[in-house]
């Protein structure tokens, strides 16, 4: 980590660094509109509230002078409580507006946002195997949720503001330049000053701004770093130097802090004094005026009410470009996701087999995970319906490969895949992955209660099917043991519950789903006798009149398949029963030696370290 | 929020002058209207254009001198806010790196992240545009009330009837505020984890073409969100026009009262001016009322949070009397050791009254099945875990009471996963020493059988590894943190089955060049294929946390117990793997 500070680069594990791109982009835009226009009478009429709000906001001064010009200085105390009415009504109307706009607004953002996020839920769902080997799930969640958030940002302080901005603006150039041309003039005088103040402190502002977000970027990678990491830094008592280069991080981010915040500060007290400034020249030439009585005494008031009105969103402005320009990034970022198209679908026209009777056919497959390094390799098998065949070989020879292109999360390179006659390919992927039930090593449990994680949010299967499943294959009497029987809730996605339980549940779950196809990865780890005896009579009961494929590990397993297909190197080397091909003598008949011989059978390929980084055992 | 208070305190000068420029700037600020009402009584009493010209200049020097104050004041507050997220990211990382494995193994990275990025910067606000708003609203509050009362105590009670008003609403308000900000923020959480669960679980989701479901139910959750924020956003639209009201409300009363004031010649034209200004000063203030009440909150509660990070104690540290031995030598010795991961009773025990004498020079190699507990007794040795009864002896000494900077640097160890730093395959290397030589650099390569590789690579050894080594092949990452570990040539190696994704020639070649070069040092080794230990000194046989055979090659084989067995399926498989 010593030279990390020249290439410390943002770690996957956070969203890439929004470059400081547009703040408008209307090719975005086009596709936010998309969303909006479901509620694009919502939208129209906040759009619509924004000229009113503004209309009343601007009318206030304008009904101050009428009462000083009109009454007060014509001392007629008669119409001041109308005045004070008018006023009022004004007030309530500007208020009434705005809360309309802003109201409106968020309500469309919300609705339309909400759409997006189903949306990118649903996409992300469709995507295939290799998309989720190449994007870890963090940055999967920032889309949905941070950068959702921020899009909804522009729309809570950005783009709708900065129309009505423009709009306020406007409006009181126009009604000052209407009142009193001269005075207006003399009022903005000091706007090009300003204007060209704004600029300087916003170039020198952006460029603290970008070096905050690379700096901070920095910090964050070089946070999930270290902390992903700290066992070894603290294995190899390398803290201080650590912290010492965390230290320099730190303190670059502030430094460019520091100077951001005296800009800022400068543009702020900048406005505030030029619009002090620009009084003075009101009442310095207007006093003039009403002195040679070219001027009344109301407009000479309504003006520093409305130069107060026009510098306020001219200094709120460069924060709201900024929220503009993340927003753009945001939406760039979720936009690119929705377009992956994913690589794995159904074809326009599917096949539907009838009736599906669950006979499987690899035909000279070849599958590689990366480039040419292919882990089947012209692998050849049929499995008959109703046939139980086990799948034996060592670590690393493709068996759990065979699995996932069955259930076409991946595609073949070459070869064919065919299931009940029918290339895989051109199935509907939810019929095809309907009619095959699988189990894998490593049972993954949803939060919920037990019941759902064995139903998985079907509708159509009962609680006595639920029941029931769980009943055969052994389940029920761990499960009716639990505080809430069926309706438990899993803790931390079933932590609570033992490898023998868990891989029970994973039974009744493919169980209630009524497969023709089981495909099963049988698990490894070692498990007490008594749950060993209960989930091999589960076994038997699930692969009773279905066409099974299991990747077995146990010599049981083994034993009681049809038939045997020996892996070797990512080939099939050897197939047939058990007796068969222990007198062949070649490989499956030195593997059951193997496997016969004692209880260290599994030898510690992949043992859980206490020493592992944090990310690694979270995985 | 003591901790806070000692971050406040640190930089009370600075904040004392900080505050000392906000009240030139609210005097300032107050003096505007002040001068406007004198200008505009000095034309309507047709005092000339003198006095006008003069207070006009007055208000010009009083808005550059305010410029200045105000840049001032805002920036130096503002960076105090800085300094203090300095100060305390950089007290929760040293706090961070005291903290043991256990701590990380129950604490998710991404929930750290957020702490020190998100809640930090809660903490921020709170201490910089909080504080400023903290001093500055009762500054102007306690002004503008004063100067109105001076000018005309009558016409101030009216104008400012609305307010008391504004203070329930606020109040009303914010605790509605609050209530709804938490419910969203749940409500975020609740979908973030969801959309997180998904997409762990999405191999289980597809092969049992639960997506669409698994659709409809995250559009329920994210319909509940919707309906959430949609209040909050309600609730969030009426504050703002409010705290508006109140201000215009004033000036409604200004205009009925104050104009009939100015009438009845009571009140000068210029006062009215004057009282419309101040109200205008005031309004701000009044609406950063509701805001700065959440940032007091959310401040509190990110600091609550960072609280419990600083609260973990430093399990595992040096003991206050830990005194370095004067020369590592390397012998080691495990006397009853028992282990277990949760120490109250519960966990149950990982390993059981363990002893083994291992003379300096020699060699352990630790053998047994997955979940034995070899590793364990391998994270032992630098105190990454501490023993829960008996003892680890280093040259005699009991390992607690040595220095753990001692104890790290004299134990060259490697890890099973092979965490790797994004940086070049040289600073990785030289990651455990501060000025390493380019000739060690390249030994330490050669023994752990990189140097070829290393070769190949397009630029060598300032090859970018990227991040956690995503870029090497699982044997270059092993070979590369063995490297890592051989550098500072430390008494003692462990290597945690650091091997197993060489290929056996490989892993062969490099135990033999390990011999060689570093013979003389301590070694502990947990490997998966017996027959590269062979010639260790030691074998320890671990079965359920039990050494249940100890001895050399020659007197376990002649045990012929679970080692020789072991031996003859591992010959199996290797003659298996030759086919």
């Amino acid at each position: 980590m010593s030279s990390a500070r020249d290439q410390a680069s943002p770690t996957s594990a956070q969203a890439p660094e929004p470059d400081l791109g547009r703040a408008y982009d209307a090719r975005l835009m086009r596709r936010l509109w998309d969303y909006i226009r479901p509620y694009r009478r919502d939208f129209w009429l906040a759009t619509a509230c924004l000229p009113a709000t503004s209309a009343f906001s601007l009318t206030q001064p304008y009904i101050l002078k009428l009462t000083i010009d009109r009454f007060i200085s014509t001392k007629q105390a008669a119409g001041l409580g109308w005045m004070g009415l008018l006023f009022g009504a004004a007030v309530v109307g500007e208020i009434l507006f705005l809360y309309l706009q802003y109201y409106l607004t968020m309500l469309v953002a919300q609705k339309s946002l909400a759409d997006m996020r189903v949306e990118i839920f649903a996409h992300v769902q469709k995507l295939d195997a290799r998309f989720f080997d190449k994007n870890p799930v963090g940055r999967l969640v920032t889309r949905m949720t941070t950068d959702v958030d921020v899009i909804n940002e522009m729309f809570a302080a950005g783009a709708m503001t900065i129309l009505m901005d423009v709009a306020t603006l406007l409006g009181i150039v126009g009604i000052m330049l209407a009142i009193d041309w001269h005075l207006a003039l003399v009022s903005l005088a000091l706007l090009p000053v300003m204007l060209l103040a704004i600029n300087f402190f916003r170039t020198r502002a952006r460029i603290s701004y970008r070096l905050i977000r690379e700096r901070i970027a920095r910090i964050n990678a070089y946070l999930q770093e270290a902390i992903s990491g700290m066992t070894i830094i603290q294995l190899f008592a390398r803290e201080a130097q650590a912290f010492r280069e965390f230290e320099e991080y730190n303190d670059a981010h502030r430094q460019a802090n520091h100077w951001s915040n005296i800009y800022e500060a400068a543009l702020f007290s900048l406005v505030e004094g030029i619009s002090s400034i620009s009084f003075a020249l009101i009442v310095w030439y207007g006093g003039r005026r009403i002195l040679g009585g070219a001027l009344a005494f109301g407009t000479l008031v309504a003006f520093i009410e409305y130069v107060q009105k026009f510098f306020v969103p001219i200094r709120d402005f460069s924060s709201k470009y900024a929220v503009m320009q993340s927003a753009m990034s945001a939406a760039e970022r979720v936009f690119q996701l929705l377009d992956t198209p994913p690589a794995i679908t159904s074809p326009e026209h599917p096949r539907v087999p009838e009736p599906k009777r669950g006979r499987i056919e690899f035909d000279h497959v070849w599958f590689a995970y990366k480039g040419e390094d292919f882990i089947l390799q012209d692998v050849s098998f049929v499995v008959e319906p109703a046939e139980k065949v086990a799948i034996v070989g060592a670590t690393g020879a493709g068996k759990t490969t065979i699995i996932k292109l069955l259930n076409r999360f991946y595609d073949v390179q070459r070869g064919r895949v065919l299931v009940d006659g029918v290339d895989v390919r051109e199935w509907d992927l939810n019929a095809l992955r309907r009619h095959i039930g699988a189990v894998s090593q490593d049972v993954f449990l949803f939060s919920g209660t037990i019941a759902e994680n064995i139903r998985l949010d079907r509708t159509d299967v009962s609680a006595d099917t639920v029941r029931h499943a769980a009943t055969t294959v052994n389940a029920h009497r761990f499960i009716e043991r639990l505080p809430e029987a069926y309706d438990d809730r899993l803790r931390e996605r079933g932590s609570n519950l033992s490898t023998g339980q868990r891989q029970l549940l994973a039974f009744a779950r493919a169980l209630a789903y009524d497969p023709t196809i089981l495909v099963l990865d049988e698990a490894t780890s070692s498990i007490d006798t008594e749950t060993e005896i209960l989930i091999q009579d589960a076994l038997a009961k699930l692969m009773a009149n279905r066409t099974s494929v299991i990747i077995a590990h146990r010599l049981s397993t083994i034993e009681n398949a049809d038939r045997i297909i020996v892996m070797h190197h990512g080939q099939v080397r050897e197939s047939g029963t058990h007796r068969e091909l222990l007198a062949m003598g070649g490989l499956y008949a030195r593997l059951h030696t193997l496997q016969t011989r004692g209880a260290l059978a599994e030898m510690p390929h992949a043992e859980q370290s206490p020493v592992s980084t944090a990310d690694a055992r979270k995985a | 929020m003591r901790r806070l208070l000692t971050y406040l305190v640190r930089y009370r000068g600075r904040y004392a002058i900080g505050c000392f420029c906000l009240l030139a700037t609210a005097t300032l600020a107050m003096a505007v209207p002040y001068l406007l009402k004198r200008a505009i009584d000095e034309v309507a009493h047709g005092g000339g254009l003198r006095g006008v010209s003069f207070y006009a200049g007055l208000i010009v020097g009083i808005a550059l001198i305010q410029g200045v104050v105000r840049t001032f004041s805002r920036a130096l507050i503002f960076n105090v806010g800085r300094d203090v997220e300095y100060d305390l990211r950089n007290d929760l990382f040293r706090h961070l790196e005291c903290l043991p494995l256990a701590f990380y193994q129950q604490q998710q990275t991404g929930d750290l992240m957020s702490r020190l990025v998100n809640d930090v910067t809660a903490v921020r606000m709170l201490l910089g545009p909080g504080v400023l708003n903290l001093v500055n609203t009762p500054l102007y509050y306690v002004y503008g009330v004063a100067i109105m009362l001076s000018l005309d105590p009558r016409l101030t009670v009216a104008a400012l009837l609305p307010y008391p008003l504004l203070l329930l609403v606020v109040k009303h308000f914010s605790r509605k505020l609050m209530e709804y900000t938490m419910r969203v923020q749940e409500g975020l959480a609740e979908l973030s984890s969801r959309v997180q669960e998904n997409l762990s679980g999405i191999h289980v989701v597809r092969a049992y073409a639960a997506e669409e479901r698994q659709t409809a139910a995250f559009a329920a959750i994210n319909e509940r969100f919707k309906q959430q924020s949609m209040e909050l956003a309600r609730i969030r639209g009426q504050l703002f026009p409010v705290m508006r009201t109140a201000s215009s409300l004033g000036t409604l009363v200004l205009l009925w009262y104050g104009g009939g004031e100015v009438i009845d010649g009571r009140l000068s034209l210029g006062d009215l001016v004057a009282f419309i200004g101040y109200l205008n000063l005031l309004a701000w203030p009044t609406m950063a009322m509701g805001w700065m009440l959440s940032i007091l909150q959310r401040g509190r509660a990110a600091m609550h949070r960072l609280d419990h990070i600083f609260t973990t104690e430093p399990a595992i540290a040096d003991a206050p009397d830990a005194s370095p031995l004067p020369v590592v030598r390397g012998h080691i010795e495990l006397r009853d050791v028992e282990f277990a991961y949760r120490t109250a009773g519960n966990g149950h025990p990982i390993l059981q009254r363990l002893s083994i004498d291992l003379a300096p020079g020699q060699m352990l190699a630790l053998v047994g099945r997955t979940g034995s507990g070899k590793s364990t007794i391998a994270a032992l040795l630098p105190r990454l875990y501490d023993v829960v009864a008996g003892q680890i002896l280093l040259d005699g000494r009991d390992v607690r009471t040595l220095p753990l900077a001692q104890l790290r640097r004299s134990i060259g160890f490697v890890p099973q996963d092979p965490f790797l730093f994004s940086t070049t395959v040289r600073a990785n290397i030289a990651f455990g020493v501060d000025s390493p030589g380019e000739t060690a650099i390249h030994r330490a390569a050669t023994i752990a059988g990189l140097s070829q590789d290393i070769d190949d690579f397009p630029r060598g050894y300032d090859t970018v590894v990227g991040e956690r080594g995503i870029t090497l092949s699982g044997g270059q990452k092993q070979r590369l943190t063995l490297a890592r570990a051989l550098l500072p040539e430390p008494p003692i190696l462990v290597l945690d089955d650091a091997l197993s994704s060489v290929d056996t020639r490989t892993e062969r070649a490099i135990l033999t060049a390990l011999e060689q070069e570093m013979g003389g040092r301590t070694r502990v080794v947990i490997a998966h294929r017996i027959s590269t230990i062979q010639h260790a000194d030691i074998i320890a046989v671990v079965d359920d946390g039990h050494i249940v055979e100890l001895g050399d090659h020659a007197a376990l084989l002649a045990h012929d117990g679970i080692y020789a067995e072991m031996l003859r399926q591992q010959r199996l498989e290797e003659e298996l793997a030759e086919l």
